[in-house]
């Protein structure tokens, strides 16, 4: 079990939940409204006056075989539109109940 | 969910509801009635107090004083003037516009009935009188006859008249200029002072035969008859064989002494309509009626009229009010269809794509097709205001749906779906377009809350923009998104064609951003050059006012095609002298115009002594009332300003002529006649203030560029006085009361008796021949008979002698006043008249007593300018705080209130160039622009500084907003000045009226729009840099502390603790 952590753009929300639904990765935690920018280039995202995106972030835990696919999936989306911005990052689930 | 967000995921229930918006707007357009002006509720009320026998000064002290001091206290109360002469006081009451008038008639009332009991007792009781629109004809209607003159009354009140007044909405019919069949009886004085009969032994004896008495009942076998005995003459010639009395036993006959003619009053008006007599019908309204719909219909029922008349009568139409109301509309909607598709084009231009353009343009008629709900729901109708309201709206209302189109765009071009970037694009940008439309309403509802004759102008205007911007807004923010969520798309291809026609555009446009970034670049290094530069250009605007003058006046006057001239010939001229007089007038003009002078019709002659307007205007034999219509003003090149001039120059030249007033639009109405300078002379001795108004009308005749003046005050009237003296009257048995109605019954007429005809009554007058009462020896020699039975002369009895009757007392707000009217020449404003008179009557020698002041156009002016200031500096304060609570900054919005005097410099210019006058139009133009040009300041500060907010340098962020605010600003500013082109440069029918407010739009906002693009980057610098200088020195200050404060630690506590 992994956990994919995908913040990205509000503008990608469809998109994102399409890849999801394609993967068959059924539960997830959404944050609607998160802020944030990228390392390097990506836009500051803090919905205020002067930089006025917001981001939203899923986390979905999922098995080790769908995490490949997922990413790919999400590359591909963040390729489309690379303005927007869309980040993916996981790691391992120790205990679940 | 937000509002955006819900309409682009239910386009449907959107489209839908903007789908009802627009089909109820369109039922209202369906319903609305056409109307010149909004409706202006009356603010005249009028009091006529009936005191017979008094004369003028006692009329004023014992009637029109006590009724002045009682009715001055009702509230709004703006005037009280009042016209005292002999046995009538008329006090007219005019109060501040916009209050209901019938409450303030209650209130009237309340007053009067206090004060009733403090008349004289023989003063009868006052009679309210309310003004009304209503009053005004709406039709003037032509009947002309060879044949049939004689019996015209009767034919055209029944055949014309009666199916007229039967149309939904008309109020009264009422025919002039056709005089009433009258049985005149002339008794000849020699025959009856031969055989020793009086007057009123003749009228006596006609009444008594002339009637039909009931007989009672009778009884016969099983029927019960009632018994009428008739005694009416079936003919008039009936009336011959009236045994009037005896003389030495012999029965004398009617026929003996008198003649019995058949024909109409002797006193009556005579109509003629291009030198053709005949008679005029006026059709008034009911009260709410719709002019335009009643004109139509009588003009819908004309012909059918006509078929049913003597061949002879035939029917025309002198004026109709609905024409020129049509034609106004219908140039004002032609103004409307050029400002939408010059908009469309502005919008095409600079997006470059068609679905965008179709996004944005779809806004437009939703907005202002929404406003007709109103109109409807408010009962009001589509006038010139209303209309111009449209024209105005329709480069703003598309302002919000390019902001969020655009915003949308640009998430489209990053990458996003558009569902998904209409939302979060219009979200973006909502604060936004709320605050701008927010600052268009601070300027627009003030509007609402003028007082006075201007707020009644522009109420329904502030109403109708606040509505049409709100209705923008609501659509920019929910149904533009859903269309960029349904048509906008990422990847496009465009035909070849497009690619032909919008290339050269782009390449332009991309010069164009080039070119300004770099005069900005420029502009920000030299800043305090560009501030000096655009004071300089200030100063220069205000010298070049200085220099040039701009004239000012209250309302441009309307080109109806109409005129009204009252022209006097020397008081006691007879009706024939008036009619040749008026007829060589009739052919001098239309000689001089032609063709252009469709109609012209006269007046002339007194009207009957039953006539209850004659005592509320001037009556008299020697007056002509003429009004002339021309064709509409697109048809012809000379202005009815220059037609009114040359009337008048004619009318100056023609010595018989004492007074003339020729009226621009038919009607002395503040609103849409020409300007007038009054000025009002106050003073209780008449003769002096009389000097001194026919010295100051002497030298304004004299002085250039006066068409006309009039003095108020009207000339004494010749009249023959039959003084009886008691002790003779006594001495020969007679009562003062019983000679008094024989002298009058000689001259006027005794009726005592009617002659019954088809249903229809007709006086039988019953006085002396015409020759028999022509002079003051015949007065002398009328006859009187005494309880005796004898008959004794007047001059027996009585000093019969020629006088004159004194003028009418006028009073002003309590104080008796004369008043100088003068009106300007074209191309001289109404300032040019006021200054004039001002600089004339200094040089008066005026009496202990009297004062002149100025009123008239120029007070109504002066009431709208304060009201108008007031509102300036209100709508300037509010449109301050919403930028101050946007920016969450006081320095900001000072910049881009600046930037309101450039708009100030550009209106100077525009008049100044064009030559017209500053009026309540261009004024209200100016106070447009302060909603308009903010708009622009705060588009480019609000992007400078979410610039610097980004953490750009000061320089390069104001530099980077102005190139990329550079497009918007011009689209903005191009559909709003474009929109007023039309409006400017319109020749229709009525353009005089908003040509002022499109030229002051287009020039102030062109000017400022320019400067702003300079100076606002410049000085949000110069604020900029001695921000950052101030944070500068107070972190200066803070290291400085802190270093003193390590240094000095325990000291500093130490104290502290001590």
């Amino acid at each position: 079990m992994k956990a994919v952590m995908i913040s990205f753009d509000q503008a990608h929300y469809e998109n994102v939940l399409a890849v999801l639904d394609r993967m068959n990765a059924r539960g997830f935690t959404m944050f609607p409204t998160t802020y944030g920018r990228g390392t390097k280039t990506g836009e500051a995202h803090y919905g205020s006056h002067a930089w006025p995106g917001t981001c939203s972030t899923i986390i979905t835990i999922v098995d080790d075989n769908l995490v490949d696919g997922l990413l790919t999936r999400l590359k591909d989306v963040d390729e489309e539109s690379p303005m927007l911005g869309l980040r993916v990052f996981t790691w391992n689930i120790e205990q679940t109940i | 969910m937000s509002l955006y967000e819900g309409a682009v995921k239910r386009p449907i229930m959107t489209s839908l509801c903007f789908a009802a918006i627009v089909i109820l707007g369109l039922f209202s357009l369906l319903k609305l009635p056409i109307d010149l002006m909004p409706d202006i509720e009356t603010n005249t009320i009028m009091v006529l107090t009936y005191y017979n026998g008094a004369s003028a000064e006692d009329i004023e002290n014992n009637v029109t004083r006590p009724l002045e001091n009682t009715l001055n206290s009702v509230e709004h109360l703006k005037h009280v003037t009042s016209n005292s002469r002999e046995n009538v006081s008329v006090l007219t009451l005019e109060f501040e516009f916009g209050y209901d008038i019938d409450d303030l008639t209650n209130s009237v009332r309340d007053k009067l009935d206090m004060v009733s009991n403090s008349l004289p007792t023989n003063a009868n009781t006052p009679i309210l009188f309310k003004f009304s629109t209503d009053m005004i004809p709406i039709m003037l209607l032509k009947a002309t006859a060879v044949e049939s003159q004689g019996a015209l009354y009767k034919i055209l009140d029944e055949q014309v008249a009666n199916p007229l007044a039967r149309i939904d909405g008309v109020g009264t019919v009422s025919i002039s200029g056709a005089p009433e069949r009258e049985i005149n009886v002339y008794m000849d004085a020699k025959l009856m002072e031969a055989y020793g009969i009086s007057p009123a032994q003749v009228s006596a004896a006609i009444a008594a035969e002339n009637q039909n008495v009931t007989g009672g009942t009778m009884d016969a076998g099983t029927q019960t008859f009632t018994v009428r005995i008739e005694g009416e003459f079936d003919d008039p010639s009936e009336m011959k064989n009236v045994i009037v009395g005896t003389h030495n036993g012999v029965n004398i006959y009617l026929k003996d002494v008198a003649r019995i003619v058949d024909d109409v009053q002797e006193r009556s008006q005579r109509t003629f309509t291009n030198g053709q007599q005949g008679a005029m019908i006026i059709v008034q309204k009911q009260s709410g009626a719709n002019s335009v719909q009643i004109a139509n219909e009588v003009e819908k029922m004309l012909p059918e009229l006509q078929k049913n008349l003597p061949s002879d009568v035939q029917l025309g139409i002198i004026v109709n009010t609905s024409d020129n109301i049509k034609m106004t509309i219908n140039t004002l909607f032609e103004t409307v269809m050029y400002a939408l598709l010059f908009v469309v084009l502005v919008v095409f231009v600079f997006l470059g794509r068609w679905r965008a353009m179709f996004i944005i343009c779809i806004t437009i008629p939703m907005s202002l097709i929404a406003s007709f709900i109103y109109l409807y729901a408010t009962g009001s109708s589509l006038n010139m205001i209303s209309m111009s309201c449209l024209s105005i709206a329709i480069g703003s209302v598309v302002d919000d749906a390019i902001v969020v189109l655009e915003n949308v765009t640009t998430h489209i071009e990053r990458g996003a779906d558009p569902k998904q970037a209409s939302i979060h694009g219009t979200n973006e940008v909502a604060i936004s377009v709320i605050a701008s439309t927010l600052t268009m309403i601070a300027v627009f509802f003030p509007l609402t809350m003028v007082s006075g004759m201007a707020g009644v102008l522009f109420k329904e205007l502030g109403w109708m923009m606040c509505i049409i911007m709100t209705v923008s807004t609501t659509s920019a923010l929910s149904f533009t998104p859903m269309l960029c969520a349904l048509m906008l798309k990422l990847k496009k291809k465009q035909s070849g064609f497009f690619h032909k026609l919008y290339s050269p555009i782009q390449a332009r446009l991309d010069k164009l951003d080039e070119w300004y970034e770099n005069r900005i670049k420029w502009a920000v290094r030299h800043r305090w050059t560009v501030i000096v530069g655009c004071v300089v250009f200030f100063l220069i605007s205000i010298a070049t006012m200085q220099i040039v003058g701009i004239k000012s006046e209250f309302m441009p006057a309307q080109d109806s095609g109409r005129v009204g001239a009252n022209i006097e010939l020397p008081i006691g001229t007879r009706v024939e002298i008036a009619q040749e007089m008026a007829q060589r007038l009739t052919q001098i003009w239309t000689e001089r115009y032609g063709d252009l002078l469709t109609n012209c019709n006269f007046t002339v002659g007194q009207a009957g002594d039953n006539n209850t307007f004659a005592s509320l205007s001037d009556n008299g034999s020697h007056l002509i009332k003429f009004n002339m219509q021309f064709v509409p003003s697109d048809k012809r090149d000379i202005g009815l300003v220059r037609i009114c001039d040359e009337m008048r120059a004619d009318c100056k030249a023609i010595p018989e002529i004492t007074k003339y007033n020729v009226m621009l639009g038919g009607g002395n109405s503040s609103m849409g006649g020409q300007n007038n300078a009054k000025f009002e002379i106050y003073g209780y001795d008449m003769d002096a203030t009389y000097s001194v108004a026919t010295e100051l009308a002497t030298r304004l005749r004299e002085s250039e560029g006066i068409s006309q003046v009039i003095v108020s005050r009207s000339d004494f009237q010749p009249e023959i006085v039959v003084d009886f003296d008691h002790d003779k009257l006594g001495l020969q048995g007679i009562g003062l009361s019983s000679a008094a109605s024989a002298v009058r019954n000689a001259i006027t007429g005794s009726l005592l008796s009617y002659y019954r005809e088809d249903g229809e009554e007709y006086d039988i007058k019953v006085r002396y021949e015409q020759t028999d009462r022509q002079s003051i020896e015949a007065v002398g020699n009328m006859l009187i008979p005494n309880n005796q039975g004898r008959q004794i002369r007047v001059k027996d009895v009585a000093r019969v002698y020629e006088s004159s009757i004194p003028p009418t007392i006028e009073r002003k707000d309590r104080q008796r006043i004369v008043s100088v009217t003068a009106i300007m020449k074209e191309g001289y404003a109404l300032s040019d008249g006021v200054e004039l008179g001002q600089r004339l009557y200094s040089t008066i020698d005026m009496p202990q007593g009297v004062t002149i002041q100025v009123s008239g156009s120029y007070e109504d002016q002066q009431d709208s300018n304060r009201d108008l200031g007031t509102l300036f500096i209100l709508v300037v304060i509010l449109v301050y705080i919403v930028m101050a609570a946007q920016f969450e900054s006081f320095s900001y919005p000072f910049i881009i209130m600046l930037s309101l005097i450039f708009a100030f410099s550009g209106i100077i210019f525009a008049l100044c160039f064009t030559g017209l006058s500053l009026n309540i139009m261009s004024i209200l133009g100016g106070i447009l622009l302060v909603g308009i040009v903010v708009k622009n300041g705060i588009v480019l500060i609000d992007y400078t500084q979410l610039k610097r907010e980004q953490g750009y340098g000061l320089i390069r962020s104001a530099v980077v907003a102005a190139r990329s605010r550079l497009r918007p600003i011009l689209m903005t500013t191009l559909t709003t000045i474009l929109g007023m082109v039309p409006m400017a440069v319109s020749q229709g029918v009525g353009a005089e009226m908003w040509r002022p407010l499109g030229v002051s739009v287009i020039g102030g906002l062109t000017v400022s729009t320019i400067l702003t693009l300079i100076y606002v980057p410049s000085m949000f610098c110069i604020f900029g840099g001695a921000g950052v200088k101030r944070k500068r020195k107070a972190f200066r200050k803070q290291l400085e502390l802190d270093a003193y404060w390590k240094a000095n630690k325990d000291k500093e506590q130490l104290k502290n603790k001590k």
